[in-house]
């Protein structure tokens, strides 16, 4: 029964821990699965829209996160989870070390993986030239030029950062419009207006160019009469897919793009599970909306497990 | 001991992490910022033709990005 909890997290991100430390108020029997710690949150860099914080490092934010749900004897593990299943009520997971571990109820938050180009070259080059994390990369790139691909909020975001450092800067999308929170666009405009990013609308990028490093991408349409643009590093923001493969296995149901559809108390199809953060349908993908998400979902697993008790068998000293 | 180096950039959440994992395990290590130090860039450019951090090196054994298991095994933590 030493594997057995109450409830199980999938995802480390600010949904899963969000949850945790709810549950862990709830006296619930909690484990936490990530094998990315501290989803997107983690690798945001400096985060200046989570109330309560004029400015915080997404990093520090899930550490402190992780520190209080685990004051209340929630138990974190940086292990991936490789197979769910469900025996009447009795949900199981599996880690990619082979462990297995049951709970009455779980929580999928277990957000989504950046999306690739899928062009040739692009993984050979990966961290070679060509990078998915801005935040991360862009500081080594000081005094280069580089390009970000993406019309999105994380787009302009990175180019905000990237050009704290890079002599250069391009945005490239194939929008017509970019698509950002008006302060970070404000932001970017400074930077345009001083000549250190350059905006490149309704473009793409159809070759990555390099052996061993990156030389040049070549876009679909001329810039400055060429196709070809030198670079020294290209960071890709295209968006994201979710992981939804452990809840799909469990017969959850997923939109068109593979998003969980959940209630508005996080509950899922499938009884006794639950989903909060970036892989839920129509979600708002920041950090406060999955750590509130977090939280709901918590709680409707706590009165999922009143109601129905723990169908794994709860230990002796289990407080609820 | 190990020789432990690490190349980071100030914002980099892995580079954290990674860091945070050495002190969890008291594992003494330098840390080399690329952002401001193109002599460190270019070293760790030379020795693993590498543009992503965290880079790490133990000993002369190169780790790249936040790998817990190959840390692991390679710091003799269990």
């Amino acid at each position: 029964m030493e594997n057995v909890f109450d409830l199980i997290i999938v995802g480390s991100g600010a949904g899963g821990l969000s949850a945790a430390l709810y549950a862990g108020r709830y006296r619930m029997r909690v484990v936490v699965f990530g094998d990315h710690f501290g989803g997107y949150t983690a690798v945001a860099g400096p985060i200046g829209n989570y109330p309560g914080y004029v400015e915080v490092d997404g990093f520090d934010l899930m550490m402190t996160m992780k520190e209080q749900a685990e004051a209340l004897g929630t138990i974190i593990k940086d292990e991936k989870v490789v197979g769910v299943t469900q025996n009447d009520g009795c949900f199981s997971v599996t880690t990619e070390d082979g462990k297995e571990y049951s709970a009455g109820s779980i929580i999928f938050a277990p957000g989504t993986e950046r999306r690739q180009l899928g062009l040739p070259n692009e993984k050979e080059l990966t961290s070679k030239g060509v990078h998915y994390c801005a935040t991360c990369d862009g500081p080594a790139y000081s005094g280069k030029i580089v390009a970000m691909i993406g019309g999105g909020d994380s787009s302009v975001k990175g180019v905000n950062l990237v050009a704290e450092y890079a002599k250069k800067t391009y945005l490239i999308t194939r929008s017509k419009e970019l698509r950002a929170e008006p302060i970070n666009f404000e932001r970017m405009q400074k930077l345009v207006d001083e000549g250190r990013v350059e905006i490149v609308l309704e473009n793409q990028v159809v070759e990555i160019v390099g052996t061993n490093k990156l030389e040049k991408i070549v876009l679909a349409q001329p810039l400055h009469g060429s196709q070809d643009l030198v670079l020294d590093g290209v960071f890709i923001e295209i968006g994201s897919r979710p992981r939804s493969e452990l809840a799909r296995s469990l017969g959850v149901t997923l939109d068109e793009k593979g998003h969980i559809l959940a209630g508005t108390t996080m509950e899922t199809n499938v009884p006794g599970v639950f989903a909060a953060g970036d892989i839920v349908s129509g979600t708002f993908k920041q950090s406060i909306t999955a750590a509130a998400q977090g939280a709901v979902a918590a709680t409707a697993a706590y009165q999922y497990h009143k109601m129905h008790g723990n169908r794994c068998g709860t230990r002796p000293e289990s407080p609820v | 001991m190990a020789n432990v180096v690490i190349y980071s950039t100030p914002t980099c959440g892995y580079c954290k992490m990674a860091k945070t994992y050495f002190n969890e395990h008291n594992i003494a290590y330098i840390e080399k910022d690329v952002a401001v130090d193109e002599q460190a860039r270019d070293e760790m450019i030379a020795k693993t033709n590498q543009m992503g951090v965290p880079v790490i090196l133990i000993n002369d054994q190169v780790v790249i990005g936040f790998d817990r298991g190959k840390l692991a095994s390679l710091l003799g933590i269990a």
